[in-house]
């Protein structure tokens, strides 16, 4: 029987909802990689630091040792406190950023992907908006994600002790400063995987671009040099997130010059996604 | 198919859902590779013949809006791509040559997360992936990660792809590229299925001639980037100039008069007298319709009756796609 006798029949619309199509990318995005149990135990061991710091939280708080939990330092409830957290996470953020975006455009590009995607109805909004949402949601996962979980708990074991602003404003310093970083690192991310088709390689620049600009601004700080501290990738995040959680800015470089780098990268990702990301490559 | 052939029809009137493409032009990087195309198609099987590097592929995705043109104008669908191209690409499907696979996913789910990304709704892009999967073949295999497929079974894949959100055109572009023959007769019936049966436009771009003649009822013919001819596929052939096998005994002197008074140039191949006849001169057909050969056979017959030429033998050399097509590129 060939296999046209099946009979081919045109589609009727349920009327179904509709979801974006950078929503439909994220979805698939972020589901794939949850796939596997190695990723899985990864992400549970990148809260490890959030149940320590938890534990530290519970046992003040019900010691009655309240003021050395409002002072500053890693675990103290205070905005100081989180963001000595969040760059505590700067290890995991690194990890399993490499494992999950590198290949995002990468795979793509290898398997001509992007001609499938760009035959559909969708943007380069979409396109990118989608694969930066997979790695937003898994930068949330070891970052933001726990601080909700902290902030809940705190205020659960001392609710006269922490007062609303542990319910409320502390969530929202922690939202805004996750956002604003992890669509930055997104973009970076992105634009490493689109320049290459292997995810090994793009997991190499990733590596150097991270650990490696730290080594040069601890090198150069430990020769007494601070302004190369202005090249550290992940440091110029915590610096700046010094004004989301009000507190000290954390690199000897002035949050406007962190600024300026964070800008400056994220104008250079664009630009470089929006060279490679297109259906067609043009060799030249 | 000569100089005097039908041309394409750039103010030919088509319906909403045909294409139109006027003065398209597109360079890469500066280097031109369409070069002031202009043609109206309507919905049904067209096939897209070229020597590699004639811009085949490229003007397929100017067709669906993937790249920004360097001058001139295409619509599709009603749609104008340089302005609507997103909404015109909800009806179109396409079927790349190389890649057009996502590895790490089954089949099934391949083909119901590029129907969502058409904008079909979740539940429905999934039931339609299993109906197209059943349709072209791949029913036990659609579970399977689509990167383990064999080649003819990725090229069914992406033909499933191409049709999940039942799009009214698809271009294909080198369908059978890679294949075994049984696999690629199949995947042609599929193709023509769609195309004769289904109401789809099929717009098949390949340097395959037999897949055009099995599956196409007209050909654009591109080299260099300028499209060269269009031409209808039937059994009637294009070329004016046709040549019939004569055989025959009698008065020779008489029947080669006869004939050279028919405007024939006659060559003698031992017993066999080829005889080649331009039927635009006999009023045999036109171009645009195609040559009747049988006007050229009632000519030949009746000098041979004037001449007393007994004949055994007439027959018209069959002009293939392949030879008329070839001639057309070459010169």
């Amino acid at each position: 029987m060939p296999v046209y006798d099946r009979g081919y029949t045109h589609w009727q619309p349920s009327g179904g909802t509709t979801l974006p199509a950078w929503l439909v990318i994220a979805r698939r995005g972020v589901s794939e990689p949850l796939k596997r149990r190695w990723l899985l135990l990864l992400i549970l061991m990148a809260w490890v630091p959030a149940i320590v710091k938890g534990g530290i939280i519970y046992f003040k708080l019900k010691a009655g040792d309240l003021a050395d939990l409002l002072g500053g330092g890693w675990a103290s409830i205070g905005p100081d406190g989180f963001l000595s957290f969040l760059e505590g996470q700067r290890f995991f953020v690194f990890v399993l950023l490499a494992i999950v975006g590198a290949g995002l455009i990468a795979a793509d590009r290898r398997d001509n992907g992007l001609s499938l995607y760009f035959s559909r109805p969708l943007s380069l909004v979409d396109y990118l908006g989608g694969k930066a949402a997979v790695i937003v949601f898994f930068y949330f996962m070891v970052t933001l994600f726990p601080s909700y979980a902290l902030c809940l708990l705190a205020y659960l074991v001392a609710p006269g002790a922490t007062g609303p602003d542990m319910l409320l404003l502390m969530p929202l310093r922690a939202t805004a400063y996750c956002l604003v970083s992890g669509m930055s690192i997104a973009l970076v991310l992105l634009a490493f995987s689109s320049l290459g088709k292997r995810s090994i390689f793009v997991m190499v620049w990733w590596a150097i671009m991270v650990t490696g600009t730290e080594a040069i601004a601890a090198v150069a700080g430990g020769l007494g040099s601070t302004g190369l501290q202005a090249v550290n990738f992940l440091g110029q995040y915590h610096n700046l997130g010094s004004v989301f959680f009000s507190t000290e800015p954390r690199l000897e470089v002035s949050v406007t010059v962190s600024l300026g780098m964070i800008l400056v990268w994220t104008a250079l990702a664009l630009l470089v996604l929006r060279r490679q990301v297109r259906p067609v490559e043009v060799v030249s | 198919m000569d100089g005097s052939v039908s041309k394409v029809n750039p103010a030919t009137t088509v319906p909403d859902s045909g294409i139109r493409v006027s003065d398209l032009t597109f360079a890469y990087a500066r280097r031109p590779v369409l070069k002031g195309i202009s043609c109206a198609l309507e919905r049904r099987a067209i096939g897209l013949l070229g020597p590699n590097g004639s811009g085949k592929t490229t003007l397929l995705r100017c067709l669906l809006g993937q790249v920004p043109l360097s001058r001139g104008q295409v619509r599709v669908a009603g749609h104008d791509m340089a302005v609507s191209a997103r909404r015109a690409r909800a009806r179109l499907g396409w079927m790349p040559e190389r890649g057009g696979v996502i590895p790490g996913m089954s089949g099934v789910g391949l083909t119901a997360y590029l129907g969502e990304l058409s904008g079909m709704p979740a539940r429905d892009a999934m039931q339609r992936a299993h109906e197209v999967l059943h349709y072209v073949g791949l029913a036990d295999e659609r579970y399977r990660r689509c990167e383990d497929y064999s080649q003819g079974m990725k090229q069914r894949l992406k033909l499933a792809q191409a049709l999940v959100h039942d799009p009214q055109w698809l271009f294909l572009d080198e369908p059978t590229s890679g294949l075994d023959p049984q696999g690629r007769v199949s995947i042609l019936e599929l193709i023509r299925d769609l195309a004769w049966n289904k109401g789809l436009g099929v717009i098949l771009s390949t340097h395959l001639l037999a897949d055009v003649e099995a599956v196409c009822r007209e050909i654009l013919v591109l080299k260099d980037g300028v499209l060269l001819t269009r031409e209808k596929v039937d059994g009637k052939a294009r070329d004016p100039r046709q040549v019939f096998e004569v055989e025959g005994f009698g008065n020779e002197e008489a029947f080669r008069s006869g004939l050279d008074r028919l405007g024939a140039q006659v060559l003698r191949d031992n017993r066999v007298w080829l005889v080649t006849l331009d039927l635009d001169r006999l009023g045999g057909g036109d171009a645009g319709s195609g040559f009747d050969a049988g006007v050229g056979t009632g000519a030949i017959l009746k000098v041979a009756a004037e001449t007393d030429f007994a004949l055994r033998r007439l027959r018209r050399r069959p002009v293939t796609l392949a030879e008329e097509f070839y001639r057309l590129v070459e010169a």
